[in-house]
């Protein structure tokens, strides 16, 4: 069992992404690369020479290797495929979401390293446009752990039948919310193109611009396993806890990659949102928040 | 306790020792001899490890009006006393590094007022004597305004050196008048007395410890009583910014929670007012923090943010006494000292590294720095770690304080209130913000001063990195950031169960004393596999591309002549969220667009004023001046109208006597 959660987590992370790209050929009558393409370029940036910019000091020598040791040591945290966390401690939320925002911090001064005009303004939009995603993402969790009493990250676990009526409403909210992080977070449309590699359209993209070979690598390694652990909290909310060991596995599966069609679809059919308008789009997720914390309050204190 | 008064003793002494000697050893002298003091008082900051009971010193009654003066350590005042001596030592060898670069100033004064502000704070913490304790802390404010406007040659050191001292004083008479009120009912001005006509009359405590907040809240610097902080932390010669920082608003601190101590159980009311306050003073000074330019004021609005967070623990734990809610109070208590703790070994940091970079820029101002990590690598690392640590990130210390806060929040969700539920759900998301914001003015400042190539002539012209004894003082500090991240346990390894059932008066207390302990230590041991982890992974990355490195200039997009100016600043790095938040900053701008094709002349300069200060202190003291200006006749400098005012009241009080006898 440990060497499946293994073999997904080091694996899917790549699938995911290459199953992004094959939507977006498919939505746009192309036959696309195969799903399979991230993995190979990524074992082709590591072949290749790394180079390093002089401005930089260390900091930008540690931040990819940096980056990876947060979104795995994150993934101890969230509980992976249904079964339960192995770092299962109660309130882990608040270290899983600060070691996230460790390797936020990290990477920022990593790009403010270069002395570059490109990477200063993604560290900038970066920093300031992912700031409102924490209270959103702690409002809905904490809310949902009063609710169940449970407050390890597997309260989201079977909220679903615990819930009564208010289920059915809690979950697709908070899915939602969960889904609108994977976006933000994770840099999708339309919160930043993953496409482009220049200043209109760019956050995250612009903050690796300097970064080479196994450094890129592993930042897009970091950044597509994040999508994976958000998505394994959607998994955990969305598929019932009663299924068999093959089952469940099948059903996270299945689920990653529909994820994975939807984001393509969305980064299909949506441009990237105006620059002036994307702290409205963030604030979307404090407001879907808000309605799961309500929900949960009323059913707590009434129906 | 004897050798505590010693100690407190040699502090003094070493004040007036040190003007025997010439200039040169001068400030060595003092550093020497109240070092040794200050090492004997640390003891008492674990007292427990060699005295069963609290430990007092009683003076006879001598006078009818001060009644038996007592000093007392106990639990409360140990961690405080442990922070003043600990910070304190460090400041003072700091400054024997930093007032080097100030020759030609005689530090006569300024040695003697160094020493009586750290032996009255470490007083303020002991007393129990209402009146001694108002006394002490006279002499803790007033020593304090005289080492802030030590550059008094400037205007405006003087200015914010009148304008620290207003405010200490509002906040001293918000003191006298909760003592004044208790110790009326008490009759007697010792605190054991208070403890018992606080716990018998509701109303008297209520108002009291209202008052007494208001007071104590002023001197930590809650909104929005903060104006003096960022004015008088920018004037202060570093080593006092960072000593009243670190160490003297935390006094503030101390009279709150001794007022908590004395008054058992707080009105519900009060208690949720303390948390928006501490809310309020995290969210506003976090915002106004990520606006600045000027480091200092950066770094004290800063510490209004963490004030409002030790607020919010304090909120919270009065919360959970005021609801009947144990587990949340010890929770919220133990987090809010811990932050206490934790603040004052980063907050001192940052502000001793702002003086290293200070002395070799003279620039407060970050926008024309740039490039130090080469220039200046212990100084950088150093900041780094005090960016981290501030940031609350693990696996420095501040992530475990705010953890535990952030605990006592969620604990706080067991409890069955509607309305503490619901603040319980927003405080948590507004202390999320909180964190987010302080990464943005964080990453800001380190990356401003640090990082990139240097942006003007004053940061390309360092030859070096500061001298040793500026480095010293900052690296102890940076090794307990470290160790207070890995191993906070450490502090509270003295303290058994017993002593917090004594306390609290509840046998549940002394259980989740232990169950609290336990998960804060594990959360530390989570963060050091992390730093272990992360070491592991980097060492491995570089074993890896060891020969493969080939170095270049930055990208540019095919631009091969990037200059210093078209890094990001540090007002554009914070673009983007100021933008948001527009409303509460009072930006003045003096803009001067270029004109035509062949545009001659153009600049842009931008200042903020602090909101709170331009919209709600500002009117209200233009008010106060108009209507005192109404009373200027009055003021006729002729002697003849003074001798008329003197005998009007002269017969007032005459006929008065006769008619109430």
């Amino acid at each position: 069992m440990i060497i499946i959660n293994l073999l997904i987590l080091i694996f899917m992370p790549f699938l995911m992404l290459g199953i992004i790209k094959k939507t977006k050929a498919f939505w746009g009558g192309r036959k696309g690369a195969s799903i399979f393409q991230p993995l190979f370029d990524f074992i082709k940036l590591i072949k290749k020479e790394l180079v390093i910019s002089k401005t930089t000091t260390s900091i930008f020598n540690i931040a990819p290797a940096v980056s990876l040791g947060v979104s795995l040591f994150a993934s101890l945290f969230v509980p992976f495929l249904g079964y339960g966390a192995i770092i299962d401690i109660p309130f882990g939320l608040i270290a899983f979401s600060y070691i996230l925002g460790f390797g936020k911090f990290v990477s920022i001064i990593s790009a403010m390293d270069t002395g570059s005009s490109f990477e200063g303004m993604g560290a900038s939009r970066e920093a300031c446009f992912t700031s409102m995603v924490e209270p959103a993402f702690f409002i809905t969790m904490a809310s949902i752990m009063a609710l169940s009493g449970n407050y390890t990250l597997s309260c989201l676990k079977d909220i679903l039948k615990s819930a009564g009526h208010y289920g059915i409403l809690i979950t697709v909210f908070a899915v939602i919310v969960l889904f609108l992080m994977i976006l933000i977070e994770c840099s999708r449309v339309p919160m930043d193109d993953p496409e482009t590699h220049l200043e209109l359209t760019m956050i995250h993209e612009v903050m690796i611009l300097d970064n080479s070979s196994i450094d890129l690598g592993l930042f897009t390694y970091a950044n597509a396993l994040k999508m994976l652990l958000f998505s394994s909290l959607i998994g955990l909310m969305t598929i019932p806890s009663s299924l068999s060991f093959g089952l469940n596995i099948l059903a996270y599966l299945g689920l990653f990659i529909l994820i994975s069609i939807i984001i393509g679809t969305i980064e299909s059919g949506m441009a990237r949102i105006r620059l002036s308008h994307i702290f409205e789009f963030v604030f979307i997720m404090s407001s879907f928040a808000l309605i799961v914390l309500s929900l949960t309050v009323v059913r707590m204190f009434g129906g | 306790m004897l050798a505590f008064f010693i100690g407190i003793f040699l502090i003094f002494l070493s004040g007036i020792f040190a003007l025997l000697f010439s200039e040169k050893f001068k400030l060595l002298i003092a550093t020497i001899v109240s070092t040794i003091g200050l090492i004997i008082c640390s003891f008492y900051a674990f007292y427990p490890l060699w005295a069963k009971e609290p430990l007092s010193l009683v003076i006879p009654e001598f006078n009818p009006l001060f009644g038996a003066i007592t000093f007392n350590v106990d639990l409360l005042s140990s961690i405080f006393i442990g922070i003043i001596s600990i910070i304190s030592i460090l400041g003072l060898i700091y400054s024997n590094g930093y007032l080097k670069h100030y020759k030609g100033k005689s530090l006569n004064s300024h040695i003697i007022f160094l020493t009586t502000l750290i032996a009255s704070m470490l007083l303020v913490v002991t007393s129990t004597n209402a009146l001694m304790f108002l006394i002490c802390w006279e002499i803790m404010s007033l020593s304090s305004f005289f080492l802030v406007i030590f550059e008094n040659e400037k205007k405006e050191v003087i200015k914010a050196g009148v304008k620290y001292l207003v405010f200490m004083h509002i906040s001293v008479l918000f003191i006298i008048f909760a003592f004044g009120l208790i110790s009326i009912n008490a009759g007697s001005f010792d605190f054991n007395s208070f403890k018992t006509v606080l716990e018998n009359n509701a109303q008297i405590a209520n108002f009291a410890l209202a008052l007494a907040t208001i007071g104590f809240g002023v001197k930590a610097g809650f909104i929005p009583f903060h104006n003096w902080l960022p004015v008088a932390h920018p004037a202060a010669p570093t080593h006092i910014s960072g000593l009243m920082s670190g160490v003297m608003i935390k006094t503030g601190i101390y009279g709150i929670l001794r007022m908590l101590m004395l008054a058992g159980t707080p009105s519900q009311a009060l208690s949720f007012v303390v948390l928006f306050a501490g809310l309020i003073s995290a969210l506003y000074g976090i915002i106004s923090a990520t606006n600045q330019k000027n480091i200092k004021k950066l770094l004290a609005y800063s510490s209004i943010e963490n004030i409002g967070i030790i607020g919010i623990g304090i909120g919270v734990g009065m919360l959970g006494l005021s609801f009947n809610f144990p587990p949340m109070a010890l929770f919220g208590f133990l987090g809010a000292i811990l932050h206490t703790i934790n603040h004052s070994v980063f907050k001192t940091l940052l502000f001793f590294l702002t003086g290293n970079v200070y002395l070799k820029c003279h620039t407060k101002n970050i926008e024309s720095l740039g490039g130090l990590m080469k220039k200046m690598p212990k100084t950088g690392k150093l900041f780094l770690l005090g960016s981290i640590a501030i940031c609350a990130l693990p696996p420095f210390n501040g992530f475990v304080s705010e953890f535990m806060i952030y605990a006592s929040m969620f604990v706080g969700l067991e409890s069955s209130n509607f309305f503490v539920i619901l603040t319980l759900l927003l405080s948590i998301a507004v202390l999320a913000l909180v964190g987010s914001t302080a990464i943005i003015c964080f990453t800001k400042a380190f990356s401003t001063i640090f990082l990139g190539t240097p942006r003007s002539e004053v940061a390309e012209n360092i030859s070096s990195d500061s001298e040793k004894t500026m480095l010293i003082p900052t690296s102890i500090l940076g090794i307990f950031a470290i160790v207070l991240g890995i191993c906070p346990i450490m502090l509270f390894n003295h303290i058994t169960p017993d002593m917090i059932v004594d306390v609290t008066h509840s046998l549940q207390a002394g259980k989740d004393f232990v169950i609290i302990l336990f998960l804060m230590q594990t959360i530390a041991t989570i963060s050091a596999i992390f730093i272990v982890f992360l070491f592991a992974l980097i060492t491995l990355k570089r074993y890896l591309t060891k020969n493969k490195i080939s170095k270049e200039e930055t990208w540019g997009c095919g631009y091969n002549r990037a200059n210093n100016k078209m890094q990001y600043s540090a007002s554009s790095f914070a673009h983007p969220f100021i933008i948001m938040f527009r409303p509460l900053f009072k930006n003045i701008f003096d803009i001067e667009k270029p004109k035509g094709f062949f545009p001659k002349s153009a600049h842009y300069s931008s200042q903020t004023e602090d909101f709170e200060e331009a919209y709600l202190l500002h009117p209200v003291v233009k008010f106060d001046e108009w209507f005192l200006s109404k009373f200027e006749t009055m003021q006729s400098g002729n002697i003849q109208s003074y001798i008329k005012y003197s005998l009007i009241f002269l017969a007032l009080i005459i006929i008065g006597s006769l008619f109430i006898g």
